[in-house]
């Protein structure tokens, strides 16, 4: 895989179940080490400034874990305080991003009351306490109401206007499509496309249509979306 | 954005560790009088034990004392003993704590995708590991301490020296445990994290049993062995494994009880550079091999399944059973096989049955001042309750988890077209069969090496047996009746609440056995005692024992049928 993010790019990435999306992510956030080859995130290489690398970047994972017992308020505060924030900045930095995803009311309640598009904001406020310049998400729209997922992907627009880079795993081809500048697909574990909807078009030698024929073109495996289809329909 | 510019490491030990507390305070603050009502009771219970404790040591202690010119030679050979013990279950503990800190703690991917550094990572882990290992041993080790120091008269300055030696009594195993743990993910070609509790369970099971035969206890009921006092004397005040931290600590104590002429300060600079060293080393390590061993043991896929043998095997012993409870037999039984964390624990039980039995082969009877076949009656009746205790404390670890296991899953059972009943049936059919065979070889080979009478070999079988089908309904009926489907770790589910409440009604059920037999078993023996025929038969047990078969029956049926009632309860 060789792939590169232009700064306040919205970077998409898309392939079936079990791809190596979240494989591949793991290792840019230097929890998983490479076996070989190389991460930079910032000009940072994860391997050998992980912290430097760690501290430009926000991270949403796929299945994130909160601490049951703590309050949203606390939660933050943890994790601001891994990023050594200063105090006073948390003191002002948190109540906005509560207020932004709309858990002020229940910033004192404990995380375990939460519902679960609570608990997905609220990894969300956490992954951008710290202005991140590269925000890295893996599939940040599951459990998020159409509301709520209307406002991430704006939100996502607007960060990226103001310079962040977005790198995000999604499953949801629409979201892709709509917020994303580049795409890359994901097969088997290794990036089989990149590149704007036009030259995915032109990849999949297709000359027009959405990206989700794109998308199952790319990635079958000699049988084609037709027949697939047909295949489980048969069972 | 504004980043503080305080000590990198401290400041992030401390908010590293930050969570745990806020935790407990939250946990501790925010409960309703339900749970406090229940923090009363374990807090009751847990003085309860404290109380006990002490009293039985100081007693044990007192009288040591009388015994004229070796009081303070068994006292300190006793406390070597305790030592080794706490250092071998500090150990185990710790291997167990350290592989779940480090490697399958679920906020992994929190900490390590923020820029925490490597030390800090591993200080908060190592605090965690031995607050979490180590808290229970010390609380049941004060008591313990507390008798020693108003026997000997240790003073505040005993108490002090406690207070120092302690903690670095207990970091020096959690930091072997990280070392080896780290060691173990690192270099064993594991195919997943989980698959290396097969060897730390091998690993324990190797400690255990050299620990304990490092201490030779029977060494404290045979001084005859050593052919003279003298001999026997210095024998006593010498530690029988002078290489372990036991042994210094030990040592230390000694010196400040018993005036023993000792360079305690020597001892103290042995144990503070191991405590300091050892961490020290394995911090470094950790920093070399966690994120490697960490990644591969999380990328390897788990092995091809190769169980037609197994299958079969299964379907045999299911066989018998509706087709309801035999699809959940089936099921327990295959993922009981696969987790390696279930079925590890097996080896701490085969260290136990060995350190049980070879207790008996130890037993200096023959040198008794009592007749030895009383006595061989009296030790074979009060291993009934022993073994009953075995088995209780075995159902607590398999029985009781065993409806809590369904975990998240138990909608799939909720919403399939079965009773709950065949549910616990199943429950309790699957773990009483490995229960009683257990029970029995427990009971039939420490009879057969005392040597029992063939009346008591037989009350001894029939009464396990009964007890079996109690100790196991108790711990699945209890298990329905507190079920804790939310757990994040399987041990957490025997410390619940419902596991004292379960272990509570298990000893009870015990202790009222051996009350109920106890009669006609003094009866019984005392006319074995007296020459020629007497007019007391086997007969004299029935009468007992047919009270033993009810109390059984009231223990089967009361527990699963309020676990039943539990389960239903979910529903609404």
């Amino acid at each position: 895989m060789n792939l590169e993010v232009q700064p306040g790019e919205i970077y998409g990435f898309l392939g079936p179940n079990g791809a190596g999306k979240t494989t591949t992510i793991r290792v840019m956030m230097g929890i998983l080490k490479p076996t070989s080859g190389s991460v930079t995130l910032g000009g940072y290489d994860v391997e050998r400034e992980p912290e430097m690398a760690k501290a430009i970047t926000g991270f949403v994972p796929d299945r994130p874990f909160i601490y049951e017992k703590l309050s949203g308020t606390e939660f933050l505060k943890f994790v601001g305080s891994l990023h050594r924030l200063d105090p006073d900045v948390l003191r002002h930095r948190i109540p906005s991003l509560l207020e932004q995803f709309e858990l002020t009311p229940w910033k004192d309640e404990l995380v375990e009351s939460y519902s679960h598009g609570m608990k997905q904001r609220l990894v969300l406020s956490a992954s951008l306490i710290h202005q991140p310049k590269i925000l890295i998400a893996d599939e940040p729209m599951v459990g998020i109401d159409p509301k709520g997922a209307r406002a991430l992907k704006d939100l996502f627009l607007s960060l990226a206007k103001q310079g962040t880079t977005i790198f995000l795993s999604t499953h949801s081809i629409g979201v892709a499509e709509e917020v994303c500048q580049r795409i890359g697909i994901i097969h088997k574990g290794k990036l089989i496309a990149s590149g704007t909807m036009a030259d995915l078009h032109r990849l999949a030698k297709m000359e027009e249509g959405k990206l989700e024929s794109v998308f199952l073109e790319l990635t079958r495996d000699g049988t084609s979306p037709v027949e697939y289809a047909r295949n489980v329909n048969r069972y | 954005m504004r980043i503080t510019n305080r000590p990198v490491t401290s400041n992030s030990l401390f908010v590293l560790l930050s969570p745990f507390f806020l935790s407990w305070k939250n946990e501790f603050l925010r409960s309703g009088e339900r749970k406090w009502a229940r923090r009363a009771l374990l807090l009751g219970l847990g003085l309860g034990f404290w109380a006990g404790i002490y009293w039985i040591v100081r007693r044990v202690l007192v009288y040591f004392e009388t015994v004229h010119g070796l009081g303070p030679a068994l006292a300190y050979q006793l406390l070597l003993i305790i030592l080794i013990t706490f250092l071998s279950m500090l150990l185990f503990s710790n291997l167990i704590a350290a592989l779940s800190t480090f490697f399958l703690a679920q906020d992994l991917d929190l900490i390590l995708s923020a820029p925490t550094p490597a030390s800090a990572f591993f200080g908060s882990r190592l605090i965690t590991t031995t607050v979490n290992s180590s808290w229970m041993v010390l609380f049941f080790s004060l008591p313990i301490f507390a008798a020693y120091g108003s026997v000997f008269h240790g003073g505040a300055l005993f108490y002090l020296w406690v207070l120092v030696v302690l903690p670095l009594f207990v970091i020096i195993p959690a930091a072997i445990g990280a070392l080896i743990t780290h060691l173990l993910v690192y270099g064993l070609p594991a195919r997943r994290i989980r698959d290396i509790l097969f060897f730390i369970g091998l690993f324990a099971f190797v400690i255990l049993y050299f620990l304990f035969r490092f201490s030779q206890p029977e060494r404290l009921v045979q001084p005859e062995a050593f052919g003279h006092f003298v001999e026997f004397l210095s024998a006593m005040e010498a530690p029988s494994s002078p290489y372990l931290p036991s042994s210094w600590a030990a040592e230390i104590f000694a010196s400040v009880l018993f005036q023993r002429p000792v360079e305690l300060w020597f001892f103290y600079s042995l144990l503070l550079s191991y405590a300091l060293f050892l961490p020290l080393a394995a911090s470094r390590l950790s920093g070399v091999v966690h994120l490697p061993g960490w990644s591969k043991a999380q990328e390897s896929r788990q092995g091809r399944r190769q169980g037609a043998l197994l299958d079969s095997v299964i379907r045999r012993i299911t066989r018998p059973f509706p087709d309801a409870l035999k699809a959940i037999m089936v099921k327990d039984i295959k993922t009981f096989l696969r987790d390696t964390t279930q079925w590890s624990q097996l080896f701490l039980l085969l260290a136990l049955i060995v350190v049980y039995l070879y207790n008996f082969t130890v037993l200096p009877l023959d040198r008794s001042p009592m007749p030895a076949g009383m006595l061989r009656t009296v030790v074979s009746f009060a291993n009934l309750g022993l073994a009953g205790f075995v088995l209780a404390s075995v159902a607590i670890r398999f029985a009781f988890p065993a409806v809590s296991l369904e975990g998240r899953a138990f909608w799939i059972l909720q919403t399939a077209p079965i009773d709950l009943r065949a549910l616990l049936w199943s429950k309790f059919w699957l773990n009483l069969m490995p229960l009683l065979f257990l029970g029995e070889l427990l009971v039939f080979l420490s009879n057969t090496l005392l040597r029992v009478p063939q009346w008591m070999m037989f009350l001894s079988l029939v009464t396990i047996f009964l007890m079996t089908f109690g100790i196991t309904a108790i711990g699945v009926g209890v298990g329905a009746l507190y079920p804790k489907f939310d757990y994040t770790n399987v041990a957490e589910i025997p410390t619940s609440f419902g596991g004292v409440a379960c272990m509570i009604c298990s000893i009870a059920f015990i202790g009222m056995t051996v009350v109920i037999e106890a009669w006609p078993v003094y009866l019984l023996t005392m006319a074995g005692l007296r020459p020629g025929p007497s007019g007391v038969s086997g007969w004299a047990l029935a009468p007992s024992l047919a009270v033993v078969l009810l109390l059984t029956v009231v223990a089967v049926v009361l527990p699963l049928r309020l676990g039943l009632k539990r389960l239903d309860k979910l529903r609404d």
